[in-house]
């Protein structure tokens, strides 16, 4: 009973350890989680602490059926991302109410390393591998110092440990990373909720989501030119094309015909790869215009290209483009109409003053000019935090606040081109994007996004109209920062005044690019291009096997021979160590010393059995027992004595 | 855990095969036994539910993590076999009980490489376990209890010697016969000499009844040298601890006779023997052993006591130390 | 070899042939300041070796022959009085001398040996209250006769532990028997020894004892000795620390004698059956003792760090 006592019950050192693990596995959490279930968790951490006696068994299943309860009571359901880790933490605080034996404790440090995994449904990035990398050493040392009855061992032990193990298993992690089989795709239907809160465009647009968009520094997605990259002007990155318009919003009308017009293409391609931040959407962004595309994706009835499934996780496509393109030069009937449908009612001053500019121009060309001149020559400003706009929001904007962001400007000009009769749309995208040099790729953030208009010519098809860069030509040139007037609120990343900063900024971006295209990003098409570089050409499921057997088995068999091979012991002394080389050279030529012989002894046996080697190896053993048991031993005798005992030969010279 | 294995039919044969041994033993390959532990396989299968979480919900770093801890415990298995490589045991002195009493055995545990072994397990079958830290380049000691129920020679038997540190995910064991045995001798009885029995306070009175008119002088008091002759009244003055010296303190030689005891058992009058002479040596008087094989001469020391009582515990006994006595 | 010792122990072999060992260690032990039993049976040439040793070294030699009843007062001595100063005058026992050779000392009853051993321990005596310092330096040669007789009464372990060594002389061997034969007689010889030393050199060499190098290698080697013998089931009890102190002691005048200023395992190995002999026991039912003795099973056990 003394010994179950010893080994069973939880130390309050354990039990401090243990509670500092699960705090920290928990706490990146609990912004998430109701707050009752963080409020749980503080109140048994608090009981554990003041080692109140743990609750008898009945009470804690009714509290973890309560618990339950609470949780489908805040979420409507017990399965699902959201629901499964608020369930789990809950679940892990209560096992602390019950942590009495070895097994209670070694389940919480399960369910410990299980809730880290959690986070990464949330997060992957550096900081927060970062984070729980130290998270999981807390948990690691933890495990020692349960699995250790008896007296606690020294935290600094139990941390080095703990850090020894993890840092040993890495290169057995690296060699199942990139060689485990990676399937793509869910193995079964994703909760709904697990991809909520991802950013970017919309398949909408009314006056102020994009300036909204704009105040994100978030990133949206990096580009790596083969070439050098184009212009800024050129930069136009196509996402939604929005042809309906209700009175206030811009929305996309599903296409009846899936197959975009006609495309001509001049000039010299742009080829990219481009790696695109998950948004939940379907559409992938593509420099104007997309020629060649990638895998498992179209191009959309209005050149905007589509993936198949919606971007989940972060996706890397390679790309062709033209600048110079022309599209669309004998659209459908159907296409045109649509493209020149208004509201019924609403806006009368404008669609007044576009009457008027159709019964004056000569063609739609002037009509387009018209509209420039009209926001290049009047007072209209460029800013991110424009008046509210009511009911005409058209008619308020052109004649009365004429204050706006770049969603005004299209949205506006593409009112005023169909009032006056001319095919015109909504495109909404990015625009711009900015050179990482260290990393040689373009970055492009949310607060590129932007609007513009696109209008449908004789002869020369769809071609692209940016009004904002009638008012603020800088916008396209610079980006947002240089194109608002001084006192803009802006994201704090858009500025770029700060030399320092920016290149903190851009190293810390190339460094996060890396992550995401070689951590983050390996899946199937990097492991196949990995393999085939190694040899394996279309490596088969039994191939990985084998290599991934080998490479772990070749690891761990290292491993134990750098761990169990004697080594010569740390602290031990010099002299004694090559004493021990002189023995063994003895051993081999068959004088063997025992363990409690004497250096004069041996020596004197050595010189009876070899009456050749008795002069070198009497010396030698004068010099260590100088060196071991006289007073003041001195370096050079210990040189000395290596010397000789490298030259020493025991093999009789033939 | 694993070692219930060890319980059944097949294991048993297996493992049957342990010699009995006397040197010191170092632990090696053909020694150690490994094999994950049920908390070991339960991390197998939490390892198995995140890779099957990484896959589907396609998280690189959640396949980084399930690595990094699949890793951390296959090399878990290196150190936990380490944490018994290369381990010296060897038998430690056990000291005599009297029948009825626990023997403690201890083992000596000797690490003569550079690690340091944490959490090394020692236990008897169906027994708790025993753990011990054996820091790098020391000898720790371990103590292993067994109940002496009958006199004669008790042996240690098969022991353990097993860890699971640092994980708990792997267990590695060795199981060692280091032939260890301990002298117990009979378990005495209550009756008190019958020389004695009557007097009480048997101590000064009875010793000062002998050679009183003796006294011969003081000298300082030495360890060993009894109780009873020590000068309390000079203790008392503050002279230190003096102990009184007596010539001709020639007293009666006392025998304890087994032949004294017909009627009894053979154990009963054992025990009755170790009574008196405990009781004896306690007095201070001068007595010698008579058994069927053996007698011993009149004396009163520690030594001499010992004699008598090993005397005693093998009665009977096949004197070559390896046999099994009663049971 | 220290020249002084060395032409000692010469001189002294010339006399008590071919046991130079058992000289050396007796020298040894003399150097450690510590004292001598010799236990074999009579006739070996115990008393000789005694004799000879006052002889070389020059020292005040007293001889007791211990019997059953021997008084503490005939070792010590006694205060008679004295009519003529009217008061207690205090006559001296024999063991007011340099060198005392206590003969056949289990003879004599446990209160009497005592007496003595204390006297050894304190190198002083104390009679009627009063302390008298021996003489320096003092040096007991004590025998015992190993073989069981009637009448005796052995040192116990504790006292045992008082002798720094305890060795046997045995037979010699022919060539040295017949050497004896012929040679002329020993106590003619004896007296015509020439001490080959002074009390002050004898002295200052005890004091270099203590000077004698150990390194820590050294230390670690001896403490193994002693952890073994503690820990393992052979012995009936471990060394005591004062064990462990005469060992080094012996050692270091032993490496003395070699002409070292610094002591190696091999001292150690030669000094120690004679140091732990009689104070290692094996543990019952160990039945190593026919083919080996504790010391020699000691050595052989313990590797050297």
């Amino acid at each position: 009973m003394r010994y179950r006592f010893a080994m069973f019950t939880l130390r309050l050192d354990n039990n401090t350890w243990l509670l500092a693990a699960m705090a920290l596995a928990i706490a990146p959490h609990t912004p998430r989680l109701p707050i009752w279930i963080s409020l749980l968790c503080l109140a048994v951490g608090a009981m554990r602490l003041i080692e109140v006696r743990l609750p008898a068994r009945w009470l804690l299943i009714t509290l973890a059926a309560a618990t339950a309860a609470g949780i489908y009571a805040s979420y409507h359901t017990l399965l699902g991302r959201d629901a499964g880790v608020a369930l789990l933490v809950a679940m892990l605080t209560l096992k602390l109410l019950e942590s009495r034996t070895l097994r209670d404790s070694m389940v919480a440090i399960f369910i410990s390393y299980f809730l880290v995994i959690t986070h990464f449904l949330y997060s992957q990035t550096i900081p927060t591998g970062l984070y729980l990398l130290l998270v999981v050493l807390i948990i690691t040392a933890t495990l020692i110092g349960i699995n250790h009855p008896g007296r606690q061992i020294e935290p600094r032990k139990q941390l080095r440990l703990a850090a020894v193990l993890l840092g040993q298993a890495v290169p057995v992690m690296l060699v199942l990373f990139l060689f485990f089989p990676r399937v793509p795709g869910p193995l079964w239907g994703m909760p709904t909720d697990a991809y909520e809160g991802m950013t970017g465009l919309s398949d909408s647009m009314a006056p102020g989501s994009i300036s909204k968009l704009s105040q994100s520094g978030a990133v949206a997605f990096r580009v790596a030119f083969d070439g050098s990259p184009p212009k800024p002007e050129q930069r136009y990155w196509r996402g939604p094309v929005l042809d309906f318009f209700d009175g206030r919003s811009w929305s996309a009308t599903a296409a009846p015909d899936p197959k975009p017009a006609d495309i001509t293409v001049t000039g010299d391609p742009v080829s990219y790869t481009l790696t695109l931040e998950p948004h939940n959407k379907r559409w992938l962004l593509a420099l104007d215009l997309p020629a060649k595309l990638p895998p498992a994706s179209r191009l959309g009835p209005h050149y905007e290209l589509l993936a198949d499934q919606p971007v989940r996780q972060r996706l890397r496509y390679r790309a062709v483009s033209y600048p110079n393109y022309r599209a669309g030069l004998y659209p459908g009937a159907t296409e045109l109409n649509r493209s020149l449908r208004l509201p019924a009612l609403g806006n009368l001053k404008t669609r007044e003053m576009a009457g008027a500019w159709k019964r004056a121009a000569k063609d739609d060309g002037e009509i387009v000019q018209r509209a420039l001149e009209l926001f290049r020559n009047e007072a209209f400003f460029y800013s991110l935090t424009p008046p509210l706009l009511g009911i005409n929001s058209v008619d308020e904007f052109l004649f009365d606040t004429r204050r706006g962001f770049c969603e005004h400007y299209a949205g506006s000009f593409v009112f005023l081109m169909r009032a006056a009769g001319v095919p015109a749309r909504v495109v909404t995208g990015y625009q711009g994007g900015e050179t990482n040099p260290f990393g040689n790729y373009l970055i492009v953030r949310q607060s590129d996004a932007h609007a513009w208009a696109e209008v449908w010519l004789k002869d020369r098809g769809w071609v692209r109209v940016d009004p904002t860069a009638a008012v603020a030509p800088r916008r396209i040139e610079s980006g947002l920062a240089a194109a608002l007037p001084a006192g803009e609120p802006l994201p704090l990343l858009a500025r770029m005044d700060n030399a320092w900063l920016m290149q903190l900024r851009m190293s810390w971006d190339t460094l996060n690019n890396d992550w995401n295209q070689w951590v983050l990003g390996y899946g199937q098409e990097r492991q196949y291009d990995l393999l085939s570089r190694l040899g394996f050409e279309m490596a088969s499921w039994k191939e990985l096997a084998v290599s991934l057997t080998a490479g772990v088995g070749a690891l761990l068999l290292a491993f134990s021979g750098f761990m169990l091979w004697r080594r010569v012991p740390v602290g031990a002394d010099p002299a004694s160590v090559i004493y021990q080389r002189f023995c063994r050279k003895l051993a081999r030529a068959g004088i063997v010393r025992l363990p409690n012989e004497g250096p004069a002894d041996f020596a004197q046996r050595t010189a009876m059995l070899r009456p050749d080697l008795a002069l070198s190896s009497t010396s030698i053993s004068e010099l260590y027992i100088a060196l071991r048991y006289a007073p003041h031993p001195n370096a050079s005798d210990l040189r000395q004595f290596g010397k000789r005992v490298r030259a020493f030969q025991s093999q009789l010279p033939d | 855990m694993m070692f219930r294995l060890i319980n059944r039919p097949v294991w048993r044969r297996v493992f049957n095969r342990i010699d009995v041994e006397h040197g010191p033993i170092t632990l090696d390959r053909q020694r150690i036994f490994i094999l994950p532990t049920r908390h070991g396989l339960m991390f197998a299968m939490v390892l198995l539910l995140m890779l099957v979480g990484s896959i589907n919900y396609a998280l690189s770093l959640g396949f980084v993590l399930t690595f990094l801890l699949g890793g951390m415990a296959l090399v878990s298995i290196l150190h936990t076999y380490r944490n018994l490589a290369q381990l010296r045991i060897s038998a430690g002195k056990t000291m005599p009980v009297f029948a009825g009493q626990q023997a403690s055995f201890t083992l000596c545990l000797n690490s003569s490489s550079t690690t340091e072994r944490y959490a090394v397990g020692v236990m008897l079958e169906k027994q708790h376990p025993q753990f011990i830290d054996v820091p790098a380049r020391e000898t720790m000691t371990a103590t292993l209890a067994l109940d002496a129920p009958q006199r004669g020679i008790l042996r240690l038997g098969r022991f353990t010697l097993f860890t699971r540190f640092p994980l708990g995910l792997f267990r590695a064991w060795s199981v060692l016969d280091l032939d260890m045995a301990c002298i117990v001798y009979p378990q005495p009885d209550t009756a008190r000499l019958p020389q004695l029995a009557g007097v009480q306070g048997l101590g000064d009175r009875a010793i000062t009844a002998e050679g009183s008119d003796d006294f011969r002088g003081m000298r300082p008091y030495h360890l060993g040298d009894s109780l009873r002759h020590v000068a309390w009244k000079a203790l008392a003055q503050g002279r230190g601890m003096l102990a009184k010296q007596f010539s001709g303190q020639a007293l009666p030689e006392l025998w304890l006779n087994w032949d004294d005891l017909a009627g009894m058992t053979t154990e009963a009058r054992l025990s009755r023997l170790c009574c008196w002479v405990l009781d004896a040596q306690n007095t201070g008087l001068s007595y010698g052993l008579r058994i069927p094989g053996s007698t011993l001469a009149p004396g009163n020391s520690e030594v001499h006591q010992r004699t008598c009582l090993e005397a005693l515990a093998l009665f009977g006994i096949a004197p070559h130390k390896n046999a099994h006595p009663t049971n | 070899m220290h020249p002084a010792i060395d032409q000692a122990v010469s001189q002294a072999g010339q006399i008590i042939l071919g046991k130079e060992r058992q000289i050396r260690l007796a020298f040894a032990c003399l150097l450690a300041r510590g004292h001598l039993l010799i236990e074999d049976i009579p006739g070996v040439g115990k008393t000789t070796l005694a004799h000879v040793l006052a002889q070389i070294l020059g020292l005040g030699f007293q001889r007791i022959q211990f019997t059953s009843d021997l008084l503490p007062a005939d070792v010590l001595g006694v205060s008679v009085y004295d009519r003529e100063s009217a008061c207690f005058k205090f006559h001296p026992g024999p063991i007011f001398a340099q060198l005392i050779l206590a003969d056949e000392v289990n003879r004599a009853t446990p209160k009497t040996q005592s007496a003595l051993l204390e006297a050894m321990e304190e190198h002083q005596v104390t009679i009627e209250g009063e302390t008298r310092p021996l003489p320096e330096p003092f040096f007991v040669i004590a025998t015992q006769n190993p073989m069981h007789q009637i009448g005796t009464f052995p040192l116990p372990e504790s006292q045992l532990d008082r002798f720094l060594m305890r060795i046997d002389l045995g037979y010699p061997d022919a060539r040295s028997e017949r050497a004896l034969l012929q040679g002329s007689d020993r106590r003619r010889m004896i007296s015509q020894l020439k001490p080959c030393m002074e009390g002050e050199q004898l002295a200052a060499l005890q004091e270099n004892v203590r000077t004698v190098h150990v390194s820590a290698a050294l230390l670690d080697y001896l403490q193994a000795l002693l952890e073994f013998t503690r820990v393992s089931p052979l012995y009936d009890c471990g060394l005591s620390p004062r064990a462990g102190l005469a060992l080094l002691h012996s050692a270091q005048a032993w490496a003395l004698m070699e002409g070292r200023d610094y002591a190696m395992p091999e001292d150690l190995q030669v000094v120690l059956p004679g140091v732990v002999g009689h104070r290692l026991r094996f543990a019952h039912g160990e039945t190593g003792a026919e083919s080996s003795s504790p010391a020699r099973r000691l050595l052989d056990a313990v590797a050297i760090p």
